[in-house]
């Protein structure tokens, strides 16, 4: 086989694996897209005294700042408003090596998320959720970690939904 | 057209007559392959048809989030609906009565008639609020099921592969280790709900000895958004539901499908390829035996382009009327002929689509095939081709 032959290879196999990766990583992998955040809900320095999720839904006050991860499913953010669940950062999820597809859905440790789990809600000034999509309002992607600061809202079965105003993203 | 003098259109039309054996047996050959093309892409159409008209993009389904993308694996708690009722604001009311619809599905082993084993049904247990919700749900026989009774979709019979004789109102089917009889049927505008079985949600529930749904579908009012629903499955956790837009259920049924659709597709290909070289070997056969034909014609003073162009004139007219009475068989046999399938059943779509694709096929065929075998006789010289046998 001459130099032509193995080069024209090459390039298929570069642009069959190309593609392949591209359409693995469109169906799967966290967005990638920048988008620039709204500043009236992102705050520029982290808050101090945050608690991660398990903590905030057994002793949150009124007025809370948590600390968690995006996901807890494989679509955790609610299209079309500003509304996601994020998930203890103390909870582990699928290792990059394991190959899971989805690693942000905790499918590994779905039964330790029960307890560690929060649904945050950015309202704007009249308390409302905000009609917007939170990836683009707030520049955040699954397995994205956030403070968020807000009222903390606890039900009957200890669901606990926190209406945050402002949000700092952490990586 | 300066120097350019074409044969008589009818010497072509004659010459086809004139070897009327040789003539059917190339029309029978191309209308089976166009026939073939009509089976694969009517599958496809009815297929893709199915799964399009199947969601109503005003419709919410709500079901379990470990059931991932499959109704049938979800448990959800019966208050579902009633929570639902009373959260959303969103959801379509007449008359006091909100549109929301609690079901119970399941795939399960349906005998018809005499035979005991039976075969893979779908039945859904359903109140009479599922009208409200699937619009497209009609009544074409018989009446509402009472206890004990179940209403079959139109396409039923050929998802359980036995006929609508045996499917008729009076008759019984068994599953769940129940009879049950036929109160009625219904169509659903050739969504995949034909392919099932209904019966009343509290019937099932106890044959399966079950409380629980397996899906709440509702009907969201003009102007609402799906995401109020979605926000209450992630406000209430501990249900662990997910709610998706029916349409974008159907959608996702749609990629699961991809790889069948792809191999129809592929499928489609090989059948039109051997139908051209089935062609190519039937042409270069009736070309190889007017050599002195065509050495003649080139005598007399015809160009070669001229006769290439009556032979691809001949082709064409044999693959034109193989396609017209290929497409009129499958309007005739094919079309609407029902097909079961792992989801339900759908039935066999010969639309303008199937038709374009079908005796486009066809006509490459001809106008193709015609070609090289033509080519290939005029390359010869005139002198040498007179001598010809």
């Amino acid at each position: 086989m001459n130099v032509k032959s193995w080069g024209a290879m090459l390039v298929a196999a570069t642009v069959a694996g190309g593609c392949g990766e591209a359409d693995r990583q469109a169906g799967t992998t966290p967005a990638d897209t920048a988008h620039s955040p709204d500043a009236a809900y992102v705050l520029a320095a982290e808050p101090s005294g945050s608690l991660g999720v398990g903590e905030a839904r057994r002793l949150a006050d009124e007025e809370v700042t948590v600390v968690g991860r995006i996901g807890g499913s494989a679509k955790p953010f609610v299209d079309g408003l500003a509304a996601f669940t994020i998930v203890d950062p103390s909870i582990p999820y699928c290792a990059d090596e394991e190959g899971c597809p989805t690693p942000w859905d905790y499918c590994c440790t779905q039964n330790e998320v029960k307890d560690n789990i929060a649904t945050v809600e950015i309202v704007d000034d009249q308390g409302q959720t905000v009609a917007k999509d939170a990836k683009a309002l707030l520049g955040v992607k699954e397995l994205s970690t956030v403070v968020v600061q807000g009222k903390a809202r606890r039900d009957e079965q200890g669901n606990l939904t926190v209406l945050a105003s402002k949000v700092f993203v952490k990586k | 057209m300066l120097g350019f003098r074409p044969l008589p259109w009818e010497y072509g039309v004659r010459n086809l007559l004139r070897r009327p054996t040789r003539s059917a047996l190339t029309l029978g050959a191309l209308a089976t392959v166009v026939l073939l093309v009509f089976v694969v892409v009517g599958f496809i159409r009815g297929l893709e048809r199915s799964l399009a008209v199947s969601g109503d993009p005003s419709v919410v389904l709500v079901y379990s989030l470990a059931a991932e993308e499959s109704i049938e694996n979800s448990s959800i708690p019966a208050r579902t609906d009633g929570l639902i009722t009373a959260s959303l604001s969103g959801i379509h009311k007449r008359f006091g009565v909100t549109h929301v619809s609690p079901e119970l599905y399941l795939g399960t082993r349906v005998a018809v008639g005499e035979s005991e084993q039976g075969a893979l049904g779908l039945v859904r247990g359903v109140t009479e609020a599922v009208p409200l919700v699937r619009r497209r749900v009609r009544l074409i026989e018989g009446s509402w099921p009472g206890p004990g009774e179940v209403l079959v979709g139109k396409l039923a019979p050929a998802k359980l592969g036995s006929t609508a004789d045996e499917l008729a109102l009076g008759n019984s089917v068994r599953f769940e280790g129940r009879e049950w009889k036929i109160s009625g049927r219904f169509t659903a505008g050739g969504s995949a709900l034909e392919s099932e079985i209904w019966c009343r949600l509290s019937d099932f529930q106890q044959a399966l000895k079950r409380q629980d749904l397996s899906v709440v579908a509702l009907l969201l009012r003009e102007g609402a958004s799906a995401s109020e629903v979605e926000l209450f499955c992630k406000r209430r956790v501990d249900l662990e539901l997910q709610a998706v837009r029916e349409t974008a259920y159907y959608e996702s049924l749609q990629k699961h499908y991809r790889p069948v659709r792809m191999l129809a597709w592929l499928v489609v290909f090989l059948v039109a390829g051997a139908g051209v070289f089935a062609g190519l070997n039937m042409m270069y056969g009736a070309v190889a035996g007017r050599i002195r034909e065509v050495a003649t014609l080139q005598a007399v003073g015809y160009r070669r382009r001229a006769i290439l162009l009556s032979l691809i004139q001949e082709g064409a007219l044999l693959s034109a009327a193989a396609s017209l009475l290929a497409g009129g068989s499958a309007l005739w046999l094919l079309n609407g002929m029902a097909v079961r399938f792992t989801m339900g059943a759908f039935t066999l779509r010969v639309d303008s689509v199937a038709l374009l694709i079908g005796c486009g096929t066809g006509l490459l065929l001809g106008v193709l095939g015609a070609i090289p075998p033509a080519i290939k006789a005029l390359r010869l010289p005139v002198a040498e081709s007179l001598k010809a046998i």
